[in-house]
């Protein structure tokens, strides 16, 4: 072990925390609420005086060769400690100050939750701190399994219907992850991430490499919610408690993005091929959780879907950055920012889903509007989250978004400049700006829901009559909600801050010149993207997704065709159907295949002597078939290695009824006289009433078959003992 | 003479106890316990300075002797069950005492540890074979323990399987001896066949050593002679964990990596079609096991169905034959014991405690027994291959190993082993999610609120084992390094 300390204690501390609140927590509820903000506090802490290290340019190492068969090896650069500091901010303010208020009343298996949501504390620092990806890989695997706690915590079924599918995705991503590390292991010698970028850039033969990419790319994506592998990611969200909910989309999926990062930025930096690849599947990711998050009328379920969008967004980021190469840096300041705008964004906006569901236990639509009406904390903490999500100029979600925007027109314009095949990358634009129109329609939808339209009068009255969110909950909104906007309005200073601690990360070297955000270009962008927003909110949210009842009022419903869930369509049947029963089958034929064969000899041979018992009906020729079957049965022994089980074990003979002999019924006859007699004079009250005959016959022919079976088997052996013997002898004479 | 000791101690103390010595139980326990740590402490201490030990216990013929000796090989194996066995024991007290006639049991579980340490100790192919079929036998009135039906079938069973297996293995033992080049079948590293006299019956030899791999392959459980294994889970829970799970299994694959690097020698077989098929029956049985267990529903035979797998990872990494690939192979030898033992081990408590045999009946026993269930999500999380647990270490060791192995068919291997991992995820974490994530059944609706672990003798080495679990995972490097010199025939 050496270097920095500081750096596995961003790992283990929360880990050891988490196993000493559990502890506390089966004493006290109290003292373990106290324990969990302790931790949450002390990581936030030791991540600021990170973050305050890497500001003042200093960064930091730490080896533990041999942890695990390759070491673990962490890393401070100003990635690593952003995210470090991020994760620290949003635990603490999720887990520190508002899942006691959370929690309050109805939740069952705290304990073992907060043990879980410690644990993927530790396990999340660990994975942003990775400097080599198998140290990443340690901490994602522990991650991807301790956070099912949440999904699952709910313990219904439709939560377990989830949790399950979260499980599947997150094991074999991982799995496939593997074996991508595998190989690019096995093609250029390492897995530290500064190696890797020096080993790859000396590989010729790109192919495999690509392979490699993909390998390792499918489980990230996974985490992070890309199309298709998307499919965990709406049903998960809605399902998990609030706290959780701001943790799996703020922060889990982007140790996914982490994932990418590297593998678009150092095994096939600047590499336009994977850029492509990138973007197709970031436009649809953005374009496709858009829609979906337009069409949802559940709160969680709308906020997950517009997660998943976002990552499209960045998605779109990290392919530019790509595709651009030297002239990266705007698409990478616009990828990182966007990474950061988006956890600090979803942070505020499920912690106001939950203030919203701890009260109403609700997060449909029509059933929650109105709530948010007369709570000012609640409206400061959800409006900023959602002017900055949609990209208002003055918010945080505008700079990062622009920046992407206009990484994508300078990419039209060196392809125009050259000749190249630039209408798609304009379509590409198009969609961007499209998708930042529905963001702002389904944020808009939201908005107004809960904060300005009216429920029933009864309903609204008992939502007015409800007091406003309790204390540190209300802090936590609040402060996560002030950030955005200062953030925003400062843009210039602490956001090029920002991204140039990041773009390290990145190989990037940022943008050629002094930018100032605030540009005509990028104010235009933005205005019109909320044009469209304006426009699809009036015309697709109000004209086609509600319906006015017969009393008048307004409802959202929910047009979505629910058959048309990628998940219940081709995964499930796939997984479920058609492999098991496939592979089923194939393994039955196989485990028998032995067994039948082995009856099929079997039966012919008991067949053949009972044919010669009915045919002759003699003695002499019962012994005769007697003999056949039994030279068949040997044969078999020694055919098919002792298998012969099959004709005794399972098929069982015509049970006759047991006579027995002479013997055992002179016997069973004394023997029921006794007990006759006995009953008549002794035992009258209680009487036997054994059938002492039949016993006998019966225990005579156990122990004849017991007798058989035994010396069939040493017989058995003995047969092949001799065999051995013979070849010994016949090599001994030679 | 300190080397027949191991071997003597565990079979006069066997008999003993067989003998009818003890009346009382404690008495008895303390007795078993104190012979098997005996044994295990004199193992260990061997395993330590007595490298290079050799005793020439009894000459039968000019060329068939019964030889002891101590070499790398036989110190990872031997240290193996030095340290399950005691484990073992002491989980056994408490489990036997919900059976019956638990003198005889004894009686026999200690024999097994003496026979099977002779395994361990064999300095030639001769004495390996008849210490192996001594195991057989030995072993075999601990499957018929229940004395009913089933467990007769399936005490019948394995006796076939074995015997055959082992008549098997004996024809190579044979060939060996003829082929060798001085006519001994003492274990050498890198083989004792003479290529002038192979020259000619190259292919006869091949097809010999393929015959005597599937012999000792029975006991490994490969397919397709690995049904006696699912079979006689049916055994009382601590033969099935420490014999059917490791020391009667392990001895196949010890044994059939005696035969592939200390007999016909690597430079014999590597690149042959005997090498090939050999390779692709075990990573056909990883694959074919694994899809096996997610099918049972039965508690101990899907355990029993995810050994097989295992064993194959370990018959695998000995079919690479390269000295990476033994490596990987011991490693898993040594880490699938440990992890399989708990899993069983677990499986064992819920049956003792709670008589549940079937997968889908263990709906929320996870707040039942906390405690039993805290252990198995660890050892399956271990299995599945979580990093930084144990199982993950020997897996990655095997999949490097392949990797540089240089053959084709071994990169097939490597998906074998990741899609295995996936169904081992499948088969293992249903149940931890079933036991920790899902609320009781009506049916032990009964049990809600009651705390149902086993007492100290069951959690003790429970206990021991998770903290090996973990401990392997971490600080696996000085074990994996002396492995690979072991797999070098440095020692």
């Amino acid at each position: 072990m050496r270097g920095n300390m500081i750096l596995p204690l961003m790992a283990f501390l929360p880990m050891a925390g988490a196993i000493a609140c559990y502890l506390i927590g089966r004493i006290s509820k109290g003292a373990r609420n106290v324990a969990v903000f302790a931790v949450c506090a002390v990581d936030l802490a030791m991540a600021a005086g990170l973050f305050a290290a890497v500001v003042g340019g200093r960064s930091a190492e730490f080896c533990w060769d041999g942890f695990c068969g390759m070491g673990l090896h962490l890393k401070l650069d100003g990635f690593r400690a952003v995210y470090a500091l991020i994760a620290g901010l949003m635990w603490f303010m999720t887990h520190g100050l508002f899942a006691p208020v959370y929690f309050e009343s109805h939740y069952r298996n705290r304990n073992r939750y907060y043990l879980f949501t410690l644990l993927t504390l530790g396990a999340t620092n660990g994975v942003f701190l990775s400097a080599s990806l198998y140290t990443t890989f340690i901490f994602f695997e522990i991650m991807s399994l301790t956070s099912y706690a949440w999904v699952a915590h709910d313990e219904k079924e439709a939560a377990m219907r989830a949790a399950q599918t979260y499980l599947a995705v997150a094991i074999i991503g991982g799995m496939v992850t593997l074996m991508g590390l595998f190989m690019l292991y096995h093609r250029v010698g390492t897995l530290e991430i500064d190696e890797i970028y020096i080993a790859c850039g000396k590989v010729t033969d790109k192919g495999p490499l690509y392979l490699v990419a993909a390998l390792i790319a499918i489980g990230f994506a996974a985490k992070a919610g890309a199309y298709p592998l998307h499919i965990w990611l709406p049903k998960a969200h809605p399902v998990a408690p609030a706290p959780a909910s701001a943790l799996l989309s703020g922060i889990l999926t982007k140790t996914g993005v982490f994932g990418l990062l590297v593998v678009s930025a150092d095994i096939l930096p600047a590499d336009a091929a994977w850029g492509r690849a990138v973007l197709i599947f970031g436009v649809i990711t953005m374009f496709v959780g858009a829609l979906l998050a337009l069409f949802s009328v559940d709160l969680k379920r709308t906020l997950a879907c517009s997660s998943m969008s976002q990552i499209g967004f960045i998605l779109v980021g990290i392919a530019m950055s790509n595709l651009l190469g030297h002239h990266g840096g705007l698409a990478a300041h616009g990828a990182l920012l966007h990474m950061v705008n988006h956890s600090l964004i979803k942070l505020v906006l499920f912690m106001a889903a939950g203030a919203v569901y701890m009260r109403l236990h609700k997060l449909n639509l029509n059933e929650i509007r109105g709530f948010g009406r007369g709570k000012p904390v609640l409206h400061f903490a959800f409006l900023m989250g959602y002017l900055g999500i949609i990209g208002m100029p003055l918010w945080n979600g505008f700079v990062s978004k622009s920046l992407i925007h206009e990484s994508i027109l300078e990419y039209v314009e060196i392809l125009r400049e050259s000749g190249g095949a630039w209408i798609p990358y304009k379509v590409v634009e198009m969609l961007f700006l499209f998708t930042g129109g529905m963001t702002a329609a389904y944020m808009i939808k939201l908005y107004v829901a809960i904060f300005w339209e009216k429920n029933d009068p009864e309903t609204q009255k008992r939502f007015d009559a409800m007091g406003k969110t309790p204390f540190p909950a209300a802090l936590a909104l609040g402060l996560s909600g002030l950030i955005l906007p200062v953030l925003g309005v400062f843009s210039n200073r602490l956001m090029q801050g920002v991204a140039g601690l990041m773009q390290g990360f990145m190989r990037s070297e940022g943008p050629k010149e002094v930018l100032n955000y605030f540009s005509r270009a990028n104010l235009i962008g933005a205005a019109e993207s909320l044009l469209i927003g304006a426009a699809l909110y009036v015309f697709v949210v109000r004209g086609l997704l509600t319906q006015r009842q017969k009393d008048g009022r307004r409802v959202y419903v929910d047009r979505w065709p629910t058959w048309l869930d990628l998940e219940g369509l081709v995964y499930r049947p796939l997984l479920e159907r058609v492999l098991p029963t496939c592979f089923g089958m194939i393994c039955e034929v196989l485990n028998h295949l032995a067994d039948w064969a082995t009856a099929l000899l079997g039966t012919c041979g008991t067949a053949l002597a009972r044919l010669m018992d009915n045919l002759f009906n003699a003695k002499a020729f019962n012994a005769v078939g007697t003999f056949f079957a039994r030279i068949m049965d040997e044969g078999i022994d020694t055919l098919v290695l002792g298998l012969w089980h099959g004709v005794f074990g399972r098929r069982h003979k015509r049970e006759a009824a047991t006579v027995g002999n002479r013997f055992t019924y002179a016997c069973g006859r004394l023997f029921d006289r006794i007990a006759a007699f006995l009953n008549r004079t002794l035992r009258r009250k209680h009487p036997i009433e054994a059938n002492f005959v039949a016993a006998f016959a019966a225990g005579w022919d156990e122990m004849r078959a017991n007798l058989r079976r035994i010396s069939w088997s040493v017989s058995f052996g003995l047969l092949l003992m001799c065999v051995g013997l013979y070849i010994v002898f016949a090599y001994l004479l030679m | 003479m300190l080397l027949l000791l191991p071997v003597l101690i565990p079979v006069v103390g066997g008999l003993t106890v067989g003998l009818g010595a003890f009346r009382g139980r404690l008495i008895r326990s303390i007795f078993v316990e104190a012979v098997t740590l005996a044994t295990s402490a004199l193992l260990a201490w061997l395993i330590v300075n007595g490298q290079g030990m050799t005793l020439h216990a009894l000459r039968l013929t000019e060329n068939l002797t019964i030889v002891f000796h101590i070499d790398g090989l036989t110190r990872v194996f031997s240290g193996l069950i030095a340290f399950l066995w005691p484990l073992a024991t002491l989980y056994a007290f408490e489990y036997m005492e919900h059976e019956s006639r638990e003198s005889t049991f004894f009686a026999y579980y200690l024999m097994s540890y003496g026979v099977t340490v002779g395994i361990a100790l064999s300095a030639n192919l001769f004495t390996l074979y008849a210490f192996y079929e001594l195991l057989t036998l030995i072993t075999l009135p601990l499957v018929l323990h229940k004395m009913d039906a089933t467990s007769n079938r399936a005490g019948r069973m394995y006796l076939y399987y074995s015997i055959s297996g082992a008549a098997l293995a004996f024809i190579g033992m044979i060939f060996v001896l003829t082929y060798a080049t001085n006519p001994s079948t003492a274990f050498i590293y890198g083989g004792v066949i003479n290529s002038a006299r192979v020259a000619g019956n190259k292919d006869l030899l091949l097809a010999v050593f393929l015959m005597s791999f599937m012999g000792f392959g029975v006991k490994a459980a490969i397919f397709p002679l690995h049904h006696w294994l699912p079979t006689v889970s049916v055994a009382p829970t601590p033969v099935t964990a420490l014999l059917h799970a490791v020391a009667v299994v392990k001895a196949g694959a010890f044994a059939i990596i005696r035969l592939i690097y200390y007999s016909f020698g690597t430079h014999f077989l590597r690149g042959t079609w005997a090498q090939y098929a050999a390779m692709a029956l075990a990573m056909f049985t990883i694959v074919y096991g694994s899809a096996m267990a997610v099918k049972e529903q039965h508690f101990k035979r899907r355990l029993a169905y995810s050994t097989v797998s295992n064993l194959s990872y370990v018959v695998f990494g000995a079919t690479l034959m390269t000295p990476a690939g033994l490596a990987g192979s011991l490693t898993h030898m040594l880490f699938h014991g440990v992890m399989k033992i708990t899993l069983f081990f677990c499986a064992g408590a819920v049956l003792v405690q709670t008589e549940r045999e079937y997968v889908q009946d263990l709906r929320g026993f996870g707040r039942v027994m906390p405690f039993t269930f805290g252990v198995f999500t660890v050892a399956a999380m271990a299995l599945v291959g979580v990093a930084p647990l144990a199982g993950f270490i020997s897996k990655w060791n095997l999949a490097t190993a392949a990797a540089s192995s240089g053959q084709g068919l071994a990169y097939v291997g490597v998906g074998a082993l990741i899609v295995s991992a996936i169904l081992t995820a499948v088969y293992l974490f249903t149940v931890v999610v079933t036991a920790q994530f899902m609320p009781l059944n009506a049916s032990s609706a009964a049990l809600a609120g009651r705390k149902l672990d086993p007492g100290w003798r069951m959690k003790l080495p429970l206990a021991v084992l998770t903290v090996a679990i973990v401990a392997l995972g971490v600080w696996s490097v000085p074990l994996v390094q002396f492995l690979l010199r072991v797999a070098s025939g440095l020692y």
